[in-house]
């Protein structure tokens, strides 16, 4: 049984599993390359829900034949009851927008606490269609809304009116009817805060489970909309979806620069969760016996692998380069294994010196993936207690040892090099939006927020060793006393070399620096996929593509829908294991 | 209105980036104010009484290290908040009681020193005892202390009006108790002169903490406007070329 006393046992000490080291994990290149994986939070509420049997079903549906109106949702979890309360509007094509700056939306939606009456719902009418611009209170946990993907809705709905089924090659290309724009929680607007989430609700007491839930119900409501309105344009001819077509289809998101100072803001919790993947690996690694069953899937995962990839659509050059890179480390991964896999570790060595990182990354989640029982009760462990705690007895000597060892990566920049500062972040008055701005041609360099933490290593680093010289026998306290300025970067330095993964390792203000990596390691995290760059400042991707459907509730489930494939368009099947 | 303490924590960051504190003062100072909020000591009423004097801070020397031994220290705040010099005067009281068992720190020239009380927290939740005491009021003269043991997560903090006479080198002072080998609990004195002695248990605090997750924070509208309006001179002005920059 797995226990934090266990999971500290494996991580250090004389019983620790052979980790990867942070500074290979911690790379951004690295981390930019990650895909989802068993431990990804969409993976985990899925599971949770599914293998609990929540009950979830209409307790209102109120929309007029085009699909506008009011809907509630009751979910019977295994601890709680919660509502999910949806808005649909009207709105113009023209006045659709994705940006984090739109005021409208085609849908709104809440995540609520308890059954919601009439005088409740009225409330939420009068502020969830406005989300930055209403207030909720702390019977909220999210907040979110999304857009029709107008192209698809309209021809998924024209095909099911006409008793046709959409063209699974469409839906390949985009493979959603709905984008969500945001995705709020957190005691965002009035919401309920994480502690209240964490403490009081065990049904969503891991990191986004509340988030993801809500997108994954969004999903599923997309889907009966289309169906109710192309029901009642033609009673006569309709045809719903078949379900293995419907389980292709996700929920779209749009990500931008929010999610990068979020990572260097949470270092704990990034921490935790490369440190759960990491574990899991480890795990494997040590103990997961190959045998015949585990090298026929192992086989097939591959080849899964290489037709989501195949089957994934992308306009930017550079995402097309890098699925290409990826198929070719399939290829070579295939052949390989050809002749059997003897040691996972000698395969994992094999791909670090033949494949790219998103290769080598891609092999760990297909490995990962092989062993449930070694992988999924670390689920339970990706929340961090986020204490920034300075050690004030430290001598400063041993400070700067420290940051030579967890911080060498930040003292090998040479930061009077050209471009090294370059780039500031920044928020803009629009909504408080994270932006990026070149130190040379942008205006409000001096408002810029603090994520350039190795420069700032650097800069405590010089002034430590001046200290010392004046002071060799001085405390970390006396130092903060007389050098108030560096108490936020040392404190970071003393907590995150603390952990065993620490800091992103990356100079963020280098003029070079691709936030799609940022982004990308955090939506690895949550398990999206089809990550499909618009900027190198924003990229859309596809959620709960292959999830299972609320009508899948109850029945046998093999959790088995990563890196999920197009059904056959002729199938028919509906069995939940097309994926094979 | 009523916010989440997310907001109010995110909020205060902003303000008081705004308002030239440095980063890790900054958040020091947003966590000091939601603690003592979030625990139903008043957090905001003392903000309301610091806030017009939080960017005068950034013109002021800092803090100095007037005397040191190894079990005591004399710091001269130079006339700050609390909310930018008192974590960092109860970090050296702390690494004192580690070295030598018992430490003094006593703090001159501090202004709106309840704020301490996130500070000794830590303090408690990383298994070290601290107890403060402070006399605050220029009429009259109210007296506060407050303790907490170690590995403990809530302190106990007691209050009285007394009778005393303001003397000026009282009123921005605060006498910090440190230990790694003692627990130590503080409680007023029923001395001659004192009214109102108020004494909130560690129980009380953390039923105090569980009504605030579960009901969010109760703040006056003109004093959140304020707040956020120090803040925004955090923001970058809005144009076309920063939209660029957008993701």
């Amino acid at each position: 049984m797995t226990t934090l006393t266990t999971i500290q046992n494996s991580l250090r000490g004389e019983h620790a599993l052979p980790l990867r080291p942070a500074e290979q994990v911690m790379k951004l290149e690295r981390l930019g390359a990650l895909h989802q994986s068993r431990l990804s939070f969409m993976r985990s509420i899925v599971r949770r829900m599914m293998r609990e049997r929540w009950q979830i079903s209409f307790r209102r549906f109120d929309l007029d034949d085009q699909g506008y109106g009011t809907a509630i949702y009751e979910i019977k979890a295994a601890h709680g009851l919660f509502n999910f309360v949806i808005f649909s509007n009207y709105l113009s094509d023209e006045a659709r927008n994705d940006r984090v700056v739109a005021t409208q939306w085609d849908l709104t939606m809440a995540l609520v606490d308890g059954e919601v009456d009439d005088l409740y719902l009225e409330k939420l009418r009068q502020n969830v269609p406005k989300q930055e611009a209403g207030r909720v209170d702390s019977r909220v946990f999210v907040l979110s809304r999304a857009n029709r993907s107008a192209r698809n809705f309209n021809y998924v709905v024209d095909q099911l009116a006409q008793g046709e089924q959409p063209d699974v090659q469409k839906i390949a290309e985009v493979g959603y009817l709905y984008r969500t724009t945001a995705v709020y929680g957190s005691g965002k607007l009035g919401m309920a805060d994480w502690e209240k989430v964490q403490t009081r609700y065990p049904d969503f007491a891991r990191p986004f489970a509340a988030e993801m839930f809500v997108c994954l119900m969004l999903r599923n409501f997309s889907l009966t909309q289309a169906e109710h309105i192309a029901r009642h344009r033609t009673p006569d001819t309709f045809q719903p979806m078949r379900d293995d077509i419907k389980r292709y289809f996700g929920i779209g998101n749009s990500t931008g620069l929010g999610m990068a100072p979020y990572l260097v803001n949470h270092p704990h919790l990034i921490n935790q969760w490369v440190e759960m993947r990491e574990l899991a690996l480890a795990r494997v690694r040590v103990l997961g016996q190959i045998d015949s069953r585990i090298r026929e899937r192992f086989d097939q995962l591959l080849q899964r692998c290489r037709r989501h990839t195949e089957q994934t659509v992308t306009e930017d050059s550079w995402q097309s380069d890098n699925n290409q890179q990826v198929l070719d480390d399939i290829q070579a991964l295939c052949h390989q294994t050809e002749a059997g896999i003897n040691s996972w570790n000698k395969l994992i060595e094999w791909s670090e010196n033949h494949c790219s990182l998103q290769g080598q990354e891609l092999l760990v989640s297909v490995i990962l993936e092989l062993y449930p029982e070694l992988v999924d009760d670390l689920e339970d462990y990706q929340a961090a207690e986020e204490f920034m705690d300075l050690d004030p007895l430290m001598p400063l000597e041993q400070l700067k040892v420290q940051i030579e060892t967890c911080y060498g990566w930040a003292l090998d920049i040479d930061f009077s090099a050209p471009g090294a500062k370059d780039i500031f972040w920044y928020r803009s008055e629009e909504k408080m939006e994270p932006r990026l701005g070149e130190s040379a041609a942008d205006q409000g360099q001096e408002k810029q927020m603090a994520l350039g933490v190795g420069y700032a290593v650097r800069r405590c680093y010089d002034q430590l060793c001046e200290y010392i010289e004046q002071n060799p026998n001085h405390t970390t306290a006396r130092f903060m006393v007389a050098c108030p300025k560096r108490r936020g970067i040392v404190r970071r330095i003393q907590s995150m070399c603390r952990c065993l993964y620490g800091d992103i390792q990356a100079n963020l203000l280098d003029r070079d620096i691709l936030p799609m990596h940022l982004l990308r390691a955090k939506l690895a995290f949550f398990g999206v996929s089809k990550f499909d760059p618009k900027s190198k400042l924003w990229v859309r991707n596809t959620m709960f593509q292959g999830a299972p459907l609320l009508e899948d509730i109850g029945k046998p489930f093999n959790d088995d829908w990563f890196m999920p494939l197009a059904p056959e368009q002729d199938s028919g099947s509906d069995n939940l294991s097309a994926n094979r | 209105m009523n916010i989440s303490m997310n907001e109010l924590k995110a909020a205060l960051r902003r303000c008081f980036e705004a308002s030239g504190y440095y980063v890790g003062n900054y958040e020091d100072a947003a966590n000091m104010i939601l603690w003592l909020e979030k625990h139903g000591l008043n957090g905001l009423k003392e903000l309301e009484h610091a806030l017009p004097f939080i960017t005068a801070d950034q013109d002021k020397p800092l803090s100095e290290v007037v005397y040191e031994d190894s079990t005591s220290a004399i710091i001269d705040s130079k006339n700050r908040s609390a909310l930018n010099c008192i974590a960092a005067s109860v970090d050296l009281a702390h690494a004192k009681a580690l070295e030598s068992g018992i430490a003094t720190v006593t703090v001159h020239n501090c202004h709106n020193r309840m704020f301490i009380l996130k500070a000794l927290t830590d303090c408690g939740r990383r298994g070290i005892s601290v107890a403060a005491y402070w006399r605050n009021g220029s009429q009259s003269v109210t007296e506060h202390t407050v303790a907490i043991k170690a590995g403990e997560r809530y302190p106990s903090y007691s209050k009285a009006e007394t009778s005393l006479p303001s003397t000026p080198e009282d009123k921005q002072a605060l006498t910090i108790i440190c230990s790694s080998r003692v627990d130590l609990a503080t409680s007023l004195q029923n001395s001659k002169g004192n009214q109102y002695v108020l004494h909130i248990s560690e129980e009380e605090i953390q039923r105090n903490k569980e009504f605030t997750i579960d009901n969010g924070i109760e703040i006056d509208d003109l004093l959140w406007q304020k707040i956020n309006e120090i803040g925004a001179n955090i923001l970058v002005e809005n144009s076309d070329r920063s939209r660029l920059g957008a993701g």
